[in-house]
């Protein structure tokens, strides 16, 4: 298949070029397994297979893009897209800069984060898997949700200024197990991310949810007072949180448009917490990490902040062409941001527990809807959900109602920092919104800030 | 191809399948530009078709979709395969409600189709736009326009076939500046309602111009304001964040999905229990709230929804009682017999896959406030002694049931006696859902009721974005959390 894929592109190319237009061609292939679990059941079970070309002719200052759903089979239509693109240009206004169009220097080929067993799961291993990660949780007032998500994506792409190609294939999977109270309305979760088959353990999301479950089910929700605690925050809460940071923080694009908590002469500074550094490391598999930008730059470890010190911006390149910087192999549809791990022995919920902490802690492992309240000050605004616990410095264990946090992510990843877990962990942040775009970053399994305020406390579910 | 749809679906229910039905979109289009200061940042055209195929089989769903329309047999195989392994667990057999046979054709209205008119027309009208958004104060100026058409057949083997052609059209301005801190402030103008047709004609240049002026001042006003106070106060919401807080805490929290359970792994779930209906007083008796997907020219009227159910007017809160939910087939049916009592008699029309490869599911159609006895925006300003008007969507965040949830806007105008004071940036607002509905001390009256569309609303796994509209008044609730 891939053969094909990059001769279709070949011959579009040299359509493209004996037409004299100035191209590039990106390819996109999903094969998209989604089984979705609710009330115990399986809600929906669906399957897409998807092709997508996309099509940027530019003249000059001039861009223009045509998007088609189409089959391999189907060059005819595809060449009258790369006309329609060409069409479009004619009429496009130029912008104020001059656009970079791609250049591959070499073909690269990339299918290291590709699991044929992890694509191919079938129907029958994935109600198995989820059989096994709720076994025995269920009662006839329990019950389970969640989604089982694999596939596998192609990207390729190729221009008319080479006739070098880029092509990536990767497989995915992301699983949410959700076991709930129908009357109640308490919820917990475990998930989990694999870019191949070997890292799906049904037993670990067991285990994570048995040991919520018997809380939720024997203990009664507490409203929790307003004010400040030491929170501890899950790898989904803070995944969510640095995946903010990768708009509203170190975007440089963004920056320039006032978009930004950080400002450029904070670059070289201490910004965070010396515990905390962040990059964005391509050579991690577990993020579906592209090796190559779309501009055909290497991509492999780039620090965003060492040790709470402030690397620098990263741009794609529309944004370095428009504000005249250099880009930083950027041009990617998700980074691979990869947060360091700290010195704390602590990898499982258990170990949470059950360690001696000197005072209470809040246990939130899920951020639900989280938005950006002040985009120049970082402060961000979110509840929690699915498994909170207030761990008391007495060892005992109170199951709160959700709270609400609106805190600066200044603060969150800050002087306030007290510790992270050495135990690192691959969150999946996939939208199944549009194309396919597996993404994942890799986090702390556990964050501890001290002092942080809740602003809300719910009283109920 | 109708005639090979239908075959196909007769094939699969001589297999056993209870329920086929297909949706085929001959055509999909969709036309996106972009201006970020005087650069046309994006000029894109996009086409596709393709099938969608849902089978229901032992109670249980499968579906699959393709855009290759040369393989109708595997694909229906594919569906029918998906529901087989689905009907391995079932819980509650799916049930659909009865629905009549139709067979019609629905069109939105639209007088001029976006997609005849040159790419340069709409490029002039964006620069034209941003030229007008060009001034003092304003750092970032953004002018976009959306357009899509789609064909959409409908076919099921109860024997209803429907087909519909929607034109929607999406269009906006935003200007950005920063204050004396370096904050960065907004306001920005969203396309509503404008006649009764929504084609290039509802482009209206002589509406985008004077809103070009007004977020411009007003944006002006903002960046030398001071910072919203930390108290209660009562909000009065005007349409630009009225319709976001009915669409996320009444809309969402109505969806009959959620409300069973369904949306549990992802959106949330809601407050709401099947008790609830007729009991719970959801606000003051000077609300009442409707899902109306009859209204002319709203991206959340649509003729027949995706199971084939005609579009309706439902009422979900009676003068402040809760009565109604956003329902499609399969639901209404389950949640009468769960409850052992027919709370609803029959789909509310409202299940819709925002594409030919998305799934139909619960999604809001026109969830409206009716407007109310209170008079003008002067009016009430008039009878609150102290206050705050809110206005434009900056933030918003809602809690998993939808019982809580945290707005913030781009602008507010403080009310001490009566009178409007002074405007204040960095407004927010927060509250408890049922104790805010039922705050509600004023609405106002019809010359405040305005038709805004929402071309965003996400829900799903996979996930889909659903366009729809609300018509809201301005409304005034009192002892209100602002400023944090």
């Amino acid at each position: 298949m891939k053969d094909r894929i990059l001769k279709t592109l070949q011959d579009l190319r040299a359509y493209a070029l004996n037409k004299g237009y100035e191209v590039t061609l990106a390819y996109h292939e999903e094969d998209s397994y989604l089984m979705r679990f609710a009330n115990s059941a399986i809600s929906l079970n669906t399957n897409e297979h998807l092709i997508r070309l996309e099509v940027t002719a530019y003249d000059d200052r001039k861009r223009a893009s045509y998007e088609m759903i189409t089959d391999l089979g189907k060059v005819d239509e595809m060449k009258k897209a790369i006309d329609s693109a060409a069409e479009l240009v004619v009429h496009a206004q130029p912008l104020n800069y001059q656009p970079t169009i791609p250049t591959f220097s070499e073909t690269f080929i990339d299918e290291s984060g590709y699991d044929a067993t992890l694509a191919q799961i079938s129907n029958k291993e994935r109600l198995d898997y989820f059989n096994q990660a709720s076994a025995g949780l269920e009662t006839d007032d329990i019950k389970l949700s969640g989604i089982f998500a694999n596939g596998s994506t192609t990207l390729a792409q190729i221009n008319t200024r080479s006739e070098h190609t880029q092509y990536f294939k990767t497989s995915d999977a992301q699983v949410s197990v959700v076991i709930s109270h129908a009357t109640l309305k308490w919820e917990v979760q475990a998930e989990q991310s694999a870019w191949r088959k070997a890292d799906l353990k049904a037993a670990s999301l067991h285990s994570d949810l048995a040991f919520l479950v018997e809380r939720y089910k024997n203990d009664a929700p507490q409203q929790l007072a307003l004010g400040s605690y030491d929170i501890v925050f899950g790898s989904a809460a803070t995944a969510d949180m640095v995946n903010f940071m990768n708009y509203i923080g170190f975007n440089g694009g963004l920056m320039k448009r006032g978009y930004s908590f950080l400002s450029e002469e904070k670059v070289g500074q201490r910004v965070f917490s010396d515990k905390f550094s962040l990059s964005d490391d391509a050579r991690s598999l577990d993020t579906f990490p592209f090796k190559r930008d779309f501009m055909g730059k290497v991509r492999g470890d780039h620090p965003l902040f060492a040790r709470g010190v402030f690397q620098g911006y990263v741009w794609s390149q529309d944004d370095a062409d428009e504000f005249a910087t250099q880009s930083t192999s950027h041009t990617v549809p998700h980074k691979s941001l990869v947060v360091a791990g700290g010195d704390k022995d602590v990898r499982t919920l258990r170990d949470l527990v059950s360690m001696p902490h000197d005072k209470d802690i809040l246990y939130i492992p899920f951020l639900h809807y989280m938005n950006i309240v002040n985009p120049t000050k970082g402060l961000i605004t979110a509840s929690s959900r699915f498994g909170a616990l207030l761990i008391k410095k007495d060892g005992s264990v109170v199951v709160p109602y959700n709270v609400r946090i609106t805190q600066s992510l200044l603060d969150v990843f800050g002087e306030k920092v007290a510790w992270l877990s050495q135990a690192t962990e691959a969150y999946n942040t996939s939208a199944s919104y549009g194309a396919r775009n597996p993404s994942s970053i890799v986090v702390p399994a556990f964050l501890c800030v001290r002092d942080l305020e809740i602003s809300h406390s719910n009283s109920s579910y | 191809m109708l005639n090979e749809i239908q075959k196909q679906i007769e094939r699969i229910k001589a297999k056993g399948a209870t329920y086929v039905d297909s949706r085929w979109y001959p055509f999909e289009n969709t036309n996106f530009l972009m201006m970020l200061n005087g650069n046309l940042k994006t000029t894109a055209m996009a086409g596709e078709s393709g099938i969608g195929i849902r089978v229901l089989y032992k109670g249980a769903w499968g579906f699959s979709a393709s855009s290759d329309v040369s393989t109708l047999p595997a694909l229906f195989d594919k569906a029918f395969d998906n529901a087989r392994i689905a009907a391995e667990r079932v819980t509650f057999p799916v049930r659909l409600a009865e629905k009549d046979i139709i067979e019609a054709k629905f069109e939105s209205p639209c007088q001029i189709n976006p997609f005849d008119v040159p790419l340069a027309e709409k490029v002039a009208f964006l620069k034209e736009m941003d030229d007008k958004l060009n001034q003092p104060g304003v750092f970032q100026r953004l002018s976009s326009l959306a357009f899509v058409r789609k064909q959409i057949v409908f076919v099921d083997s109860e024997g209803s076939h429907i087909e519909k052609l929607i034109t929607e059209v999406f269009a906006g301005m935003e200007v950005d500046g920063q204050d004396s801190q370096g904050g960065q402030q907004e306001r920005k103008f969203k396309l509503g309602r404008v006649g009764d047709s929504r084609g290039w004609e509802s482009i209206d240049r002589q509406l985008f111009q004077e809103n070009a002026d007004r977020i411009v001042k007003e944006l002006n006003q903002v960046l030398v304001a001071d910072d919203c106070p930390k108290e209660d106060r009562s909000v009065i919401l005007l349409p630009g964040i009225m319709y976001l807080q009915t669409h996320e805490t009444i809309g969402h929290a109505l969806e009959l999905d959620r409300i069973l359970g369904y949306e549990l792994a992802f959106a949330g779930g809601s407050f709401v229990t099947l008790n609830d209906f007729g009991k719970l007083q959801y606000g003051s008796p000077k609300l009442t709230a409707r899902a109306d997907a009859t209204i002319v020219n709203s991206p959340g009227s649509f003729g027949f929804d995706d199971d084939g159910v005609p579009a309706q007017n439902k009422i979900l809160i009676d003068k402040g009682l809760l009565v109604g939910a956003i329902t499609g087939r399969q639901m209404v049916e389950e949640a009468n017999a769960k409850a052992r009592k027919s709370i609803f008699s029959g789909s509310g029309g409202a299940n819709r896959a925002t594409s030919f490869y998305r799934v139909p599911i619960e999604r809001m159609t026109n969830i409206n406030i009716d407007p109310g006895q209170d008079g003008t925006l002067d009016d009430i300003v008039k009878n609150t002694e102290k206050g705050i008007i809110l206005d434009g969507d900056r933030s918003w965040s809602i809690g998993s049931n939808r019982e809580q949830f945290h707005f913030g806007e781009e602008i507010g105008w403080l009310v001490d006696d009566g009178k409007v004071t002074r405007v204040v940036k960095n407004s927010t607002h927060k509250g408890d859902t049922v104790k805010f509905w039922n705050s509600l001390s004023a609405v106002g009256d019809q010359t405040t009721w305005k038709v805004g569309f929402v071309d965003n609303c996400g829900k799903g796994q996979p996930n889909q974005v659903m366009q729809l509209g609300h018509g809201i008044p301005v409304c005034r609730f009192d002892n209100v959390r602002i400023g944090e």
